[in-house]
């Protein structure tokens, strides 16, 4: 309950704050999300499978979402953005599914 | 391949692997209790949903930026069009006052009753007044296929000027094209492969309308410099021109103001 109530929070807090996102850093936000929800849903499937550590899911999602946006940025810089973009989302998405998959079959046993 | 096997064999970070087995090596329960109360993976889900928020909103600001903007212009627009129609009928309506004032002005005296003819030829020939007579409408029409990459199959501004010059020069009155007329300050030319009379853009087909005899208006075009310049240009590239007489023809008035120039030889 209580990682739903996280989401619930966060949500509601970008809604109160109303933060907006520099201008600079636009491009890299759907990406830093998709990088976010991988390491989110690697973190549900640790704690399923009774191997969760709370070091090892602090750093794979900071560094997952620095590395998409770096990667994203860099791409940018070589005029392939959209390329790169490409790739990590396709990396991130297969695991982001298999992930899921996993934790459905945990949960469902189907 | 080995890399996408890779990925779709092991998608959870290794490190949970890791630092499960380190735990056990140590003798430890590979994971503390209560997992799902972390405060990390709280603190994780508060991240993404304030990132999904924060990208959410974004986009919906964005969007409606956007559309508000071009509803803005559409709106300016009309307004805009809207000025220049509402101009455009004050302009008719105050020629018509100038018009209705002169004859008015002239009518009390036979002199004045000369002067007021005179004034209407003049205006006629110099196109500020609509005209109307019998006479020609010469139809010119880019080729019905048009492949020539250079646009050599295609109407030019040099045709229609020599349509025109043709037109003058066998007895045309007065010459319109496409309800442009052609006065004293016209230009026929074209920017950026459109030809513009008057300063307005036109497309084909152009008809170029002339009043005067229609019998040797018809008759002699066919041997003036337009008439032997279209002849040529359509046998080759395959330009389309026909030559039609016609009853009753009315060409509008042309757009003729001075601003520096002042009639009269000055004092």
């Amino acid at each position: 309950m209580i990682p739903i109530a996280g989401l619930v929070i966060g949500i509601l807090a970008g809604f109160v704050f109303d933060v907006s996102v520099p201008l600079e850093l636009q491009p890299y936000l759907p990406i830093a999300i998709v990088a976010a929800l991988d390491a989110v849903f690697g973190g549900i499937r640790a704690v399923i499978e009774g191997i969760f550590n709370d070091k090892v899911f602090v750093v794979s999602f900071i560094a997952n979402v620095l590395i998409a946006a770096f990667i994203v940025f860099l791409g940018d810089q070589l005029g392939v953005g959209s390329q790169l973009s490409t790739a990590v989302i396709v990396v991130l998405g297969i695991r982001i599914f298999t992930n899921v998959a996993t934790i459905r079959r945990h949960i469902f046993h189907a | 391949m080995s890399l996408l096997n890779d990925l779709f064999a092991k998608p959870l970070d290794p490190g949970y692997e890791e630092a499960a087995a380190r735990r056990r090596a140590a003798g430890e329960r590979p994971t503390s209790r209560r997992t799902w109360r972390s405060p990390a993976l709280a603190l994780g889900l508060v991240a993404l949903g304030l990132l999904l928020t924060m990208a959410i909103l974004q986009v919906r600001n964005t969007a409606s930026v956007v559309s508000s903007e071009r509803q803005g212009l559409i709106e300016q627009i009309h307004n805009e069009d809207d000025r220049v129609s509402r101009l455009q009928d004050d302009v008719s309506a105050l020629e018509a006052e100038i018009g209705e004032l002169e004859s008015n002005l002239l009518q009390n005296s036979t002199a004045g009753q000369q002067m007021r003819e005179e004034v209407e030829t003049l205006q006629a020939t110099t196109g500020a007044i609509a005209v109307t007579g019998p006479g020609v409408v010469v139809t010119v029409d880019n080729a019905a296929e048009q492949s020539a990459e250079d646009g050599t199959d295609r109407v030019l501004d040099l045709d229609l000027r020599q349509v025109v010059n043709g037109l003058w020069s066998v007895g045309a009155e007065a010459v319109a094209i496409n309800g442009q007329r052609i006065t004293s300050l016209t230009a026929i030319r074209s920017a950026q492969d459109v030809i513009q009379i008057n300063y307005r853009p036109m497309s084909a087909p152009y008809e170029v309308s002339a009043i005067g005899d229609p019998r040797s208006l018809a008759r002699d075009f066919g041997d003036s410099s337009g008439g032997t310049w279209l002849r040529e240009v359509a046998s080759r590239s395959g330009i389309y021109y026909d030559i039609d007489s016609e009853e009753s023809l009315t060409l509008p008035a042309g757009n003729t103001p001075l601003t520096i120039a002042i009639p009269g030889e000055g004092s």
